[in-house]
């Protein structure tokens, strides 16, 4: 079942003035209820732009966006209402923060809301709970923290908004390799726990490979690909054509097969790959 | 969208008026502001609105720009030329009247002349100044005009210095703001509705980041220009040397011929500037 679905969507930035630009041009595209959805794509190919377009921050120049079958724009007095609904994180969001306290800053879109105090502090402590933000940083100013800190901080605000879709822009986006496996598994954990429905934006294939159900592929304002994690990273050429990666194992079992170990099943995380060789290797024995 | 206002934003070029030198494009500004005050009668302003009409094809930009800048003027224009209608007493009789208004020619005349002065004010200056100068020219422009000030010991360079440096960051900041009440609007934020006390509280959510980044950047932009060893204090050289060249006396002749006619179109005899002769004239044609 499609949560979200996009169709003939086109946007264009300043339009009508010398700096008109194109940045989606009529896409088509689907996410699943409940799976975690990888969009790939270079700097430019629309992949922001995209992401801002599901929750209504933008409105799409042409086509319609549906969330659960209803157009989101069909009233537009109430975007807001489809706001709560899709949790946007955007890139590099600890620049969001603004109040006194962590636990108050998270508590800002359920305040928005309007819920009771007892769910708001159960919301907070939930999503400070998969984020994985200590209690004793809680009642810090979210200015003191460092900057992991401060993008879990981030995250867990619109977590503690319960959206049925997350959307999340390069969540983990420039840092170390430990506070991305954490921020991500986090994510991935509440989202499985919960059955939500994930949109991940991520530069990394590895992250792609690893976390996500279905992947689509975006390249010059259109969709280049969409499918399962397999299906995508099966056609290794089709990706470095348009200048993207594929996941350092999978392109390693690439030039493998070439070279003539006849690998099988599906190649593109370092378990699978390992499991194939290991199958070669006791064939072969 | 906020990025799309387009009051004080540089259109990229290679117009006659883009290749002019900065410091001729602000003393151009100038001479035009003076002549458009100076006007007060029809032909000069006749005159003045043709040269700006003439102005914005010379300097490829195109009529839709300059018809958005003008749009958020139209309701102060609206507002002040019905002010200007009604509370203008004439010396003839009123040519309506209706209860307490009165409508005299000299009304009509002085709320057209107005709002004339106003719109061929904003776009030539624009022209001039921010449609086709890049910020960056314009202040090394405006601190090459006030260079004898150094003698009187008046710190010129960090002024321009100061300037520039707001100037390059109107656009960061203003894609900032964007930014950060995107972020907000993402997590409920309401900054459209509501009364005047709830919409200003609506407002920390977006002031307190922008004003905690705008501190940072600046912190990071200082430590920067020191790495690079920059000091007040020290002469710096330019890049790019600011020279005149022929386009730039041609233009100067021009301006200064049109601050003549205004001039002499202000003080010659009644019979070729009476106003009431170009009144006439003008609303009989219309």
């Amino acid at each position: 079942m499609n949560k979200i679905e996009i169709k003939q969507v086109s946007f264009v930035y300043s339009k009508g003035t010398p700096f008109e630009k194109k940045a989606l041009d009529g896409v088509d595209v689907a996410f699943e209820a409940g799976m975690i959805t990888g969009l790939i794509g270079h700097t430019g190919s629309g992949k922001s732009t995209l992401v801002n377009l599901l929750n209504g921050l933008y409105k799409p120049t042409e086509g319609q966006v549906f969330l659960d079958g209803c157009d989101i724009w069909e009233h537009p007095k109430e975007i807001a209402k489809v706001r709560f609904r899709v949790g946007l994180v955007m890139q590099y969001p600890e620049y969001q923060l603004f109040d006194d306290t962590v636990r108050s800053d998270i508590g800002f879109a359920p305040r928005n809301l309007g819920l009771p105090k007892e769910e708001i502090d159960r919301r907070v402590a939930e999503a400070a709970r998969f984020t994985g933000i200590d209690d004793e940083l809680l009642d810090k100013s979210p200015f003191e923290l460092s900057g992991g800190q401060k993008r879990r901080v981030a995250i867990a605000g619109v977590l503690a908004m319960d959206p049925e879709v997350l959307v999340l822009d390069e969540p983990a986006a420039g840092l170390d390799p430990r506070g991305r496996r954490e921020i991500l598994g986090g994510l991935s954990l509440y989202a499985r726990e919960k059955g939500k429905t994930v949109i991940l934006v991520s530069h990394s294939m590895e992250d792609m490979a690893f976390y996500c159900d279905r992947v689509v592929v975006m390249d010059h304002a259109h969709v280049f690909r969409c499918g399962t994690t397999e299906q995508i990273f099966s056609d290794p050429e089709a990706l470095t054509d348009i200048g993207l990666d594929v996941p350092e194992v999978a392109a390693i079992a690439t030039r493998l097969c070439k070279a003539g170990v006849p690998l099988q099943g599906p190649l593109y995380t370092v378990e699978q790959v390992y499991e194939a060789l290991r199958r070669v290797k006791e064939g072969r024995v | 969208m906020i990025s799309d206002i387009t009051l004080g934003q540089f259109f990229p070029g290679f117009s006659t008026v883009h290749r002019l030198d900065p410091r001729t494009k602000i003393l151009l500004a100038t001479a035009f502001i003076v002549c458009v005050f100076l006007a007060n009668n029809a032909v000069s302003f006749l005159l003045l609105t043709l040269f700006t009409l003439w102005l914005i094809p010379t300097a490829h930009i195109s009529f839709s720009v300059i018809a958005k800048s003008i749009k958020p003027l139209i309701v102060i224009l609206i507002f002040t030329s019905i002010l200007n209608i009604f509370m203008t007493k004439g010396a003839s009789d009123p040519l309506v009247s209706f209860w307490v208004l009165e409508i005299y020619t000299e009304g009509l005349v002085r709320a057209l002349f107005m709002s004339v002065r106003v719109i061929i004010l904003i776009i030539g200056t624009s022209l001039f100044l921010t449609y086709t100068t890049s910020p960056i020219s314009l202040t090394d422009g405006l601190e090459s005009l006030l260079h004898p000030l150094t003698y009187l010991h008046v710190p010129v360079h960090i002024f321009s210095m100061m300037m520039s440096i707001a100037l390059r960051f109107i656009p960061t900041l203003v894609e900032e703001t964007e930014k950060i009440m995107n972020a907000q609007k993402s997590r409920g934020a309401d900054f459209s509705s509501g009364g005047l006390i709830r919409r200003a509280k609506a407002l920390i959510p977006l002031i307190v980041p922008l004003f905690a980044s705008a501190f940072k950047r600046a912190e990071e932009l200082a430590t920067a220009m020191e790495c690079r060893c920059y000091r007040v204090d020290k002469k710096r050289t330019k890049l790019v040397k600011l020279t005149f060249h022929a386009r730039d006396v041609l233009w100067m002749l021009l301006l200064v011929l049109l601050l003549g006619v205004v001039i002499a179109l202000r003080i010659l005899p009644n019979h070729v500037s009476s106003d009431a002769l170009w009144y006439r004239i003008l609303f009989y044609s219309i």
